[in-house]
């Protein structure tokens, strides 16, 4: 190969690549705690729910894990203003990644939750707990403990799937790496920097998970 | 002893004919005669230069000069899918021999990549439904405008556009005009033939060409280096262009005339 390579444009443009790297922390980040609480939620109805809404958890859970995102994503940005709900394109992809988190992120804690042995949700029936105190006293700790790593890697995954929204005009990492390259047409080396944004963001973000399991599940509780 | 410098030979005659194949190669044009084929890039969203058909089959203006190109070429014609980012990539990672993709001459794109002779012109207008207000880029401030990235209109729109306008940037043609549809943005630059395509498709939308920003010519790009299958592309694009087959092909798919194309 005959390439050379020029890094110089693309460190010229280094300010606005890290505005895209914050928006897409920012969202990755907003997106895991909503998605977070909607799995939450949706875990408990899924398992202690009355039927119907049972039902209609799974019809969500299914039917978003079994579409691609990118069309999801369509929906909301360019079919949903049809019926008079607008998004601005970076609302469009926070909504569609929630959306989505939320479904997989369900799956992962309704497992967490079904591990917890029977002995102990009885124990909080002999108590004399309601069925939301045993949730959230007695059943959801150890579930969450339980599914950890997969939440984590579930929530890596949401942070390098975000790359899809720049297709909605949201301008996060890659659409301001898409934006760069198609202007000086250095592709190697704009792709190159970028990638390495997204590992550093991605090895960022599990140090934290780390950290936040530490705090959570072992810090005091080695007794 | 002698049994491992035999073998270090040999890896290196394995790594030179390896790597050897992948130079910008001054025999290009033979190497593509001697495989009789050539592999030139179809952006296949961008009507009307190039679009799949009902039997969803690749045509359009620019796909139908790569398939005349080769037919004169005497070679088999193998198309490249590329969106239209991927387009100068496609041609510097060796994808694809040429680009016939409406590429627009540029002195930015020159720089990497080399140009033929302009084989056709578009003018890049802006577009939007009836009652909105833009008569000249000075009505631009305020509004949101879409356009798609890597193209003449992401070049030129924004030097144009007064302060405050608001540009947002999508990676296909379809989005930015399903963002006009669907209201997202206020008006979307263009292609006249783009915007002209979309208002037929969509006439309840009541979408029309509001102003002119450029015109501009495209030819057909080559990796730099490959000397040899630039001479022949200008040989081709002057040839088609004194007998009339570059004319009779634009005006059959976009519709107009081909104004006169200066030579590069």
């Amino acid at each position: 190969m005959t390439y050379v390579f020029q890094f110089g444009i693309v460190f010229d443009k280094f300010p606005l690549l890290l505005e895209g790297a914050l928006l897409t922390i920012r969202l990755a980040a907003m997106a895991m705690v909503l998605g977070l609480i909607v799995a939450v939620s949706c875990a408990y109805l899924r398992t202690s729910g009355p039927k119907p809404v049972r039902a209609l958890i799974a019809a969500y859970v299914e039917g978003i894990r079994n579409t691609p995102f990118l069309v999801q994503l369509y929906i909301i940005y360019f079919s949903l203003p049809a019926l008079g709900i607008r998004f601005e394109a970076n609302e469009a992809a926070l909504v569609a990644m929630v959306i989505s988190l939320g479904a997989y992120a369900t799956e992962i804690v309704r497992a967490g939750v079904q591990s917890v042995p029977k002995g102990q949700i009885e124990v909080g029936l002999a108590l004399g707990l309601k069925r939301l105190q045993i949730y959230r006293f007695i059943v959801l700790f150890p579930a969450i403990k339980a599914v950890f790593p997969a939440l984590a890697s579930q929530f890596i995954l949401l942070l390098l799937g975000s790359s899809v929204v720049s297709a909605i005009s949201a301008n996060e990492l890659t659409a301001i790496a898409n934006t760069l390259q198609s202007t000086t047409f250095r592709a190697f080396e704009v792709y190159i920097v970028a990638t390495l944004m997204y590992f550093a963001i991605a090895v960022a973000f599990r140090g934290f998970f780390a950290a936040v399991y530490w705090f959570m599940f072992v810090r005091g509780r080695e007794r | 002893m002698i049994k491992l410098r035999f073998l270090a030979a040999g890896g290196a005659a394995l790594l030179a004919l390896v790597f050897g194949s992948q130079t910008a190669d001054a025999q290009a044009l033979d190497r593509i005669i001697k495989d009789k084929k050539i592999r030139i890039t179809a952006e296949l969203t961008s009507p009307p230069f190039g679009i799949l058909d009902k039997d969803n089959k690749p045509t359009g203006s620019e796909v139908e000069t790569a398939r005349q190109l080769a037919k004169d070429l005497g070679v088999e014609l193998e198309l490249v899918n590329v969106t239209g980012p991927q387009r100068i990539p496609a041609l510097l990672s060796d994808r694809a021999d040429l680009a016939i993709s409406s590429l627009s001459i540029t002195t930015d794109r020159a720089k990497s990549v080399w140009f033929s002779s302009p084989h056709g012109a578009l003018s890049i207008v802006i577009g939007a439904g009836k009652n909105v207000n833009i008569k000249s880029a000075a009505d631009l401030a305020g509004k949101k405008i879409g356009m798609t990235r890597a193209t003449l209109e992401e070049q030129v729109v924004p030097k144009v556009a007064p302060p405050g306008t608001n540009i947002v940037f999508f990676d296909e043609h379809s989005a930015t005009q399903q963002a006009l549809l669907s209201g997202q943005v206020d008006a979307i630059g263009g292609a006249a033939f783009l915007i002209n395509a979309l208002a037929q498709r969509n006439p309840d939308k009541g979408i029309e060409s509001k102003f002119t920003v450029t015109t501009a010519y495209y030819g057909i790009a080559v990796k730099p280096g490959n000397y040899d299958l630039l001479q022949w592309v200008n040989t081709w694009v002057f040839v088609n262009k004194q007998n009339g087959v570059l004319a009779k092909i634009y005006k059959e798919h976009t519709g107009v005339d081909l104004i006169e194309l200066p030579p590069l």
